[in-house]
């Protein structure tokens, strides 16, 4: 914990920095590069949405800030600091569905980072109360996962993802197995969510519409090798409404976007 | 699998159909009973059986027996199944293998077993730890590709040891999987055993049945039958209980 206070210090924390990284995978007949000369400033606070087809790297990108995994050249920092593992007190991580364990309650999902840490059950349990009343599941704590909608377990996994008060929330895909309504109201939980506890988020996702709705900036990505062919800021106020959708703001940004796509497909 | 009051009324009534077909295909001679003796005979003499020493002793022996091999089977099964599972390499080579050796009735291996380790103690257990092994082994390996490569990346991005995952992932997830190839296991073991002492043996419960077979006892014979599939069903009935109680979110 100590070294991270310092670091704090110099560079403010939920910055990330990613400088000329490239990932290559090697399988036994060759050589895929999956990213190529990849570099990314996100300031503090920002609503960050990585987009563009299958195959451009943006979920290897997520999961190297996550330090699931190492980038082959170029450097990732996080607040400051390399992440050359998992860090949760750094980086929440939230996932598609499938990711909160069964055998859990919901309130037991959220505690489980905590739980890897030893934390005392009455402390775990009243930070995991708090987190599930921030993504507004309050009451909900003592169902197991198959007993909740779509869209509830991913405020469960959002809810685990904030536990731990992490500068940085890392978002792969996490409304894409939701239906288009249940999809539009969690992006707006999730706006609610960002304005109120102030994260940096990464979010990675499919759905253009999506990217112009939730994001300060969208980097736009390209497949073979993956690499950034865009970056554009979303200047639409906030907060964000349905109407804005249908607006000529909207519809240029989303339509630059889809041109970029288009021509990588 | 929730079932009513009138579907276990329904069992329990198909249950005491039988033993009263029983009892009436003995009792009025339609079936001769020298050959089926009655319902109410067979019980009786069990509950006679049950206060013999000697009886008593066979059933020992082969509880020894039976508890033995699955107390070896299991764990060394377990390990095997969760090595092969656990490395690509070995679970492309050896699983096509394991289906092979599982597909092999067991039994045509026991005149060896009595070959190598002569009729005793030895021969049981081995014979049943053989009977029981491949069935250990495959079920573990479903077991590991039954845990989710989700939960591993979500236990590893909040920084768990492998400790913590084995313990807070790998477990539970494998836990229903692993407590339904135990109550299979079981019954793979038990009929080993049972047939190894049927087939050459001095002692144990399968002896005896296969003693009173040939000396034409029948009471004795059908005493014993319904002694070992009461055990048999308790202990399964009895895994299947925690089953349910462990896999509850499993739907």
């Amino acid at each position: 914990m100590q070294p991270l206070a310092n670091i704090t210090l110099l560079k403010p924390a939920g910055a990330i920095e990613v400088r000329n990284v490239g990932q290559v995978f090697k399988t036994t007949t060759q050589d895929v590069v999956a990213l190529e000369d990849v570099s990314l400033d996100v300031k503090p606070g920002r609503f960050v949405v990585l987009v563009g087809p299958s195959g451009c790297g943006k979920s290897t990108l997520l999961m190297m800030m996550a330090g699931l995994r190492q980038q082959t050249s170029g450097t990732i920092t996080i607040s400051g600091a390399p992440i050359p593992e998992p860090d949760p007190n750094r980086v929440g991580v939230v996932f598609q569905e499938a990711s909160l364990f069964p055998w859990l309650t919901a309130e037991e999902n959220v505690e489980f980072p905590l739980a890897l840490r030893g934390i005392t059950k009455s402390d775990r349990r009243a930070r995991a109360q708090d987190a599930l009343k921030l993504v507004g599941l309050d009451g909900f704590g003592k169902r197991h996962p198959h007993e909740l909608s779509g869209g509830m377990k991913q405020r469960v996994s959002i809810a685990r993802g904030l536990v731990q008060d992490p500068p940085v929330l890392l978002m792969d895909e996490p409304f894409a197995a939701l239906d288009e309504q249940t999809r539009m109201t969690m992006g707006d939980e999730l706006l609610r969510i960002w304005a109120a506890t102030g994260k940096t988020v990464v979010f990675v996702t499919h759905s253009l519409t999506e990217a112009v709705y939730l994001a300060d900036e969208v980097i736009v990505m390209s497949p073979r090798p993956g690499r950034i062919v865009d970056h554009l800021q979303v200047s639409l106020p906030r907060p964000r409404t349905y109407e804005m959708l249908s607006g000529d703001t909207f519809g240029s940004l989303r339509d630059r976007i889809w041109r970029h796509i288009r021509k990588s497909a | 699998m929730q079932s009513g009051p009138g579907v276990k009324a329904a069992r329990v009534a198909i249950l005491v159909a039988l033993f009263a077909i029983w009892e009436i295909l003995s009792r009025t001679g339609i079936v001769n009973p020298r050959l089926l003796p009655s319902a109410s005979d067979t019980l009786m003499t069990l509950s006679d059986l049950l206060q013999r020493a000697s009886v008593r002793k066979d059933l020992a022996v082969t509880a020894t027996e039976v508890v033995t091999a699955f107390a070896l089977a299991v764990p060394v099964g377990a390990l095997i199944g969760f090595l092969i599972a656990e490395n690509r390499y070995f679970a492309d080579v050896a699983k096509p293998l394991l289906f092979f050796a599982f597909s092999i009735p067991k039994s045509i291996f026991l005149p060896m077993f009595i070959l190598v380790f002569g009729v005793g103690f030895a021969q049981k257990v081995g014979f049943g730890f053989f009977s029981t092994i491949f069935i250990v082994i495959m079920s573990t390996t479903t077991a590991v590709e039954s845990v989710k490569v989700e939960h591993l990346t979500v236990a590893r991005s909040y920084g768990a040891t492998p400790m913590q995952t084995a313990f807070r992932v790998y477990l539970p997830s494998m836990l229903p999987v692993l407590l339904e190839a135990l109550r299979i296991s079981m019954i793979f073991n038990l009929t080993g055993i049972i047939l190894a002492e049927m087939y050459a043996s001095r002692d144990g419960i399968g002896h005896q049945i296969a003693t009173w077979g040939e000396n034409f006892q029948m009471k004795q014979l059908l005493a014993g039958v319904v002694m070992i599939a009461a055990i048999a069903i308790a202990f399964n009935e009895l895994v299947r209980w925690v089953e349910t109680r462990c896999s509850h979110w499993r739907t």
